[in-house]
């Protein structure tokens, strides 16, 4: 083969630089290709996972603020439950307040009036007894006579009685 | 111009039976470079990485994500490895050869340094390797029974059968293609260069120089593509027998 000889190709060098080849690639693939691959493959694995982590952040957190307006929803319900009653309540303690004053009311009306009356009878009994007392002492005036001892006045006052 | 550009790589001295061309050395540096940087960035690997590990880390990245989308996951943890490797082996040899000092150190009135892949010998066997585990692959993914079907076929049509024979030979021509494409291109990037800096060594190069660059990432990339395409359709399921 002319040609390959005006190249220089020489079976030794051939096989020469197929050792160095297969050299390089031995110590390529041990020092660079294996180890830069097998870090690129644990990159992308870990910014996967907190992709999935963060994805799972977001949706707790929509979670948690659906829970949230529930519970203010549910806590606004209530607010106004208890509002309604108390307010219901506040109404129906004015109305007993209002009975119960009324009939307090009346009820002092009729202390009153009942005082009043027994006043009246009282003041009305002693007016009797004075006016028998005056009636004894104008009889006594005009008979001259003392009206005393226990019948005078009984008397006295039986006909006050029927004066009146 | 007296040095004038052989295509024969210039031999150093013999270590026993191994002729030491200049462009066998500059491959061992070209490997120490790359074992040196590989290991001094995954020496101490961190989440959070630093220059060199980030710069490691994005080449190996989108590579791999373009062996991937290519291969598919299963069969990219096996071809990335190979093809990634042809890559940067290339690069930094292509890239280094335009380094100053190539070709112009003498060692006995012999250019002590030389761009690796101005040598056929190197190429070719780049194209061998590459050749021989695209093979290798394709008899681990389909079984032999499946991998011979694809150059002889059973039925007699003798269509098939020169079809078939047109594969053999498109498979050599594979090898032929891709070490001749990387060799030239290297070669005549040389040619040119130092034509040029004959002419006038100053700034006139620069754009050769600038213009070299590309070709030496383009061709280290031509190469890692043509080798996983190869490894891809040759470990594939054959479509035609459906």
């Amino acid at each position: 083969m002319d040609i390959l000889n005006q190249f220089g190709i020489n079976p030794i060098l051939l096989a020469a630089q197929v050792v160095n080849f297969l050299i390089l690639l031995f110590i390529l693939k041990k020092f660079l290709y294996g180890p830069i691959l097998k870090l690129l493959n644990e990159r992308k694995k870990r910014i996967e996972d907190s992709l999935k982590n963060a994805e799972e952040i977001e949706r707790k957190l929509l979670l948690t603020e659906e829970e949230k307006e529930k519970i203010l929803a549910k806590t606004a319900l209530e607010a106004q439950k208890l509002m309604d009653e108390t307010k219901k309540e506040i109404e129906i303690m004015k109305e007993e307040g209002k009975a119960q004053a009324e009939q307090l009311a009346s009820q002092i009306i009729k202390k009153g009036e009942e005082t009043a009356r027994a006043e009246m009878e009282r003041s009305r009994q002693e007016l009797m007894s004075h006016m028998a007392e005056i009636v004894g002492l104008g009889i006594e005036r005009v008979t001259g006579k003392a009206f005393r001892g226990k019948g005078q006045k009984e008397v006295i006052e039986k006909e006050v009685k029927n004066l009146s | 111009m007296e040095h004038g550009i052989v295509l024969k790589p210039e031999v150093l001295g013999y270590f026993k039976n191994l002729p030491i061309t200049n462009t066998l050395l500059v491959s061992w540096v070209a490997m120490i470079i790359l074992t040196i940087t590989s290991i001094l960035a995954t020496l101490k690997l961190k989440a959070v990485p630093s220059k060199l590990q980030n710069f490691w880390e994005m080449i190996i990245e989108f590579a791999y994500q373009t062996v991937e989308d290519l291969a598919g996951s299963k069969r990219a943890k096996v071809f990335f490895p190979i093809v990634m490797t042809f890559f940067l082996f290339i690069i930094t040899a292509n890239w280094m050869g335009l380094l100053p000092g190539f070709g112009t150190i003498t060692f006995n009135h012999k250019p002590l340094l030389r761009s690796i892949n101005s040598d056929l010998n190197m190429t070719l066997s780049l194209a061998l390797i590459s050749a021989t585990l695209t093979h290798i692959f394709a008899i681990k993914y389909l079984g032999f029974a499946n991998y011979l079907k694809r150059w002889f076929s059973l039925t007699l049509f003798p269509v098939f059968i020169f079809v078939g024979f047109l594969e053999i030979i498109s498979e050599i021509t594979k090898i032929v293609s891709l070490s001749f494409r990387l060799f030239g291109n290297i070669f005549a990037g040389e040619v040119v260069l130092s034509t040029v800096s004959s002419i006038f060594a100053f700034v006139i190069p620069l754009p050769f120089y600038f213009l070299e660059i590309i070709v030496g990432f383009v061709q280290a990339a031509v190469f890692m593509m043509l080798t996983l395409v190869f490894m891809v359709i040759l470990s594939e399921k054959h479509s035609s027998e459906h």
